[in-house]
């Protein structure tokens, strides 16, 4: 548009397009409809409608009692679904005033560095795939399929967990199933440190990710993002060291920033937050303290309000309760990390390359069924 | 240990002439979690305007209702509105700080700041069809909370840049938080009568070539 020569209304050279990603598209696990506007290998202008699944849980939630909704917010999302009740607990046990036993707190910390450890690496696996790099995709994903392992051997699920209530947690671990979670963690940590080096030099992956779909520092503090993401472009912000919570300030806890915003240093943060979670999970059962798991099922929410807030695998979950003399909640709310991150998008696609729409997309680890609700 | 401004009631108070109720606790970890209510909805923005002055991060806007008062004889109520209306008055309605009835029909919207880790939650009471200002100048990130909340109350929120659907149909009623939808309905989301509108315009098509 900068030369002279150029007449309002036609191109040169160039051919404008519209063209739609989604709602149902190969590269996204959810539908979600993106209307882009390029002229011709470059992204312009992107627009995105959303609504394709949307369940109305917030008006179901205000149906069901708070012990239901336990079970409800976790099946919110199927990645982060550990997040969503622990919050929501939080939340309760704020208005309450009560205390989870220090055996449960640990629990729910290992709970929760498990999922992320599994969603960090579906992400990277999944970019890997995008690259076209299927191999190293095939490999990836049966790293997380160990992952996948310690979450049966010790939840009994490979998905929700249903590891939390509130007042502390609805499981335990004994010998065995600390066993199966050592045998894991042993298996996945010397592999993901390969990951770590390959996505380090391997060209394929470099060549498709580096300076791709960058989102600057100002941006991203002006989108309000948050996890990896914020992480990935400077911003140094991670709810378990702002604004610790169970008995994250005893943890080896690394919260490590990119300054670059690019697609790569945002897997980075990835695969360095699986690394971590795994000497995370490592030092809880190292300092695991006996004791109750739980506050027991007679619990009383008195009426009032609180916010609380937990790093999901994709960053700040924020719930807001407030409960009258119900069972029900009279409102129940959250914002997902996924929420803000798709305004960031637009940004991270200008001047894209049509080739790479698919890669920045996955690159916000998007959850779609978390945003819409 | 709180990592607010010291000042930070003063300030607030400074933006909200009208007046605020304040209050704040600190758990155990040192996370402090302030709730500031809003006697005047309209003092909404300034009060936003010190919050981003101070550099937070708006992470939440919650819409609600708070229900209406319990009715002890929900029958006789019912009559009583047809012919007594004057009685039906009398009885008080509890009322916010501020003074909006809290009837069931007007609504409490909340907007949750994040401050290094610490939580400011300030809360704007608005009567039922009424309207707050929207914060989306200030913050990128009231965009589309105020959007979702546009579409699932009878609430305006004036001045959005961009007042949209955000995720339902325009086909769809509005206020839909406001309405009983009973869960056969909303689970239902995925059917259509596409099927039986086939079935009928064939029916149709047969019997007109019969006749």
């Amino acid at each position: 548009m900068s030369s002279a020569v150029t007449t309002p209304g036609k191109s040169v050279g160039k051919s404008n397009y519209t063209i739609p990603v989604g709602p149902l598209h190969v590269a996204l696990e959810e539908p979600m409809y993106f209307r882009i506007d390029v002229s011709g290998e470059t992204v312009n202008a992107v627009e995105i409608n959303a609504g394709h699944v949307h369940r109305g849980i917030e008006y179901l939630a205000t149906k069901r009692s708070l012990n239901q909704n336990i079970v409800l917010t976790e099946r919110i999302c199927s990645l982060c679904s550990n997040s969503h009740p622990e919050a929501f607990a939080m939340a309760a046990e704020t208005i309450a005033g009560l205390t989870v036993p220090e055996r449960g707190q640990y629990l729910r910390v290992i709970a929760g560095e498990v999922k992320r450890l599994a969603s960090n690496l579906f992400n990277v696996a999944i970019l890997t795939h995008l690259v076209g790099y299927e191999s190293m995709f095939m490999h990836i994903m049966q790293v997380r399929e160990t992952a996948q392992d310690i979450k049966e051997g010790v939840f009994g699920n490979r998905m929700d967990l249903g590891a939390m209530c509130i007042g502390g947690v609805r499981y335990d671990l004994d010998e065995e199933t600390i066993g199966i979670l050592t045998a894991g963690l042993d298996k996945i940590e010397p592999e993901v440190a390969e990951i770590v080096k390959t996505f380090k030099t391997n060209g394929s992956i470099l060549r498709r990710t580096k300076e791709i779909g960058v989102l600057a520092k100002e941006d991203a503090i002006a989108c309000g993002v948050v996890g990896p993401v914020a992480r990935g472009s400077g911003v140094d912000y991670d709810v378990r060291r702002e604004a610790p919570y169970h008995v994250y300030d005893r943890m080896p806890l690394e919260v490590r920033t990119f300054d670059d915003g690019d697609v790569w240093s945002r897997a980075m943060i990835r695969l360095h937050e699986a690394q971590n979670a795994i000497a995370i999970i490592r030092s809880c059962l190292k300092e695991l303290p006996g004791g109750a798991v739980n506050l027991g099922t007679k619990l009383d929410i008195p009426p009032g309000h609180a916010v609380a807030k937990a790093e999901a695998p994709r960053g700040e979950l924020i719930y807001y309760l407030k409960t009258n003399d119900t069972e029900q909640p009279e409102r129940l709310k959250w914002r997902v990390p996924t929420f803000m991150n798709w305004d960031a998008l637009g940004l991270m696609l200008r001047n894209a390359k049509v080739a790479d729409i698919a890669i920045i997309v996955n690159s916000i680890d998007p959850c779609i069924s978390c945003t819409e609700r | 240990m709180t990592r607010f401004p010291e000042d930070l009631e003063a300030r607030l108070r400074a933006a909200a002439p009208a007046g605020i109720d304040f209050s704040a606790a600190t758990d155990s970890h040192g996370v402090t979690s302030a709730w500031v209510a809003l006697a005047d909805k309209d003092e909404l923005k300034a009060v936003g305007e010190v919050m981003a002055r101070l550099g937070a991060r708006l992470s939440l806007i919650t819409g609600s209702q708070t229900p209406p008062p319990p009715e002890v004889e929900d029958e006789e109520e019912e009559e009583a509105e047809e012919g007594e209306t004057a009685e039906a008055a009398e009885k008080p309605v509890p009322m916010t700080f501020g003074g909006t009835p809290m009837d069931g029909t007007a609504y409490e919207i909340t907007y949750s700041f994040d401050l290094v880790g610490d939580t400011v939650t300030v809360i704007a009471y608005a009567p039922q069809g009424g309207s707050v200002e929207s914060l989306t100048s200030l913050f990128r990130t009231a965009d589309w909370p105020e959007r979702e909340i546009m579409e699932t109350y009878n609430l305006r929120i004036e001045n959005h840049p961009d007042p949209r659907r955000l995720f339902l149909d325009k086909s769809i009623e509005p206020a839909v938080m406001e309405r009983l939808i009973p869960f056969s309905t909303l689970t239902n989301a995925s059917s259509t009568t596409a099927l039986w509108e086939k079935v009928m315009e064939s029916a149709k098509a047969k019997e007109a070539s019969e006749s």
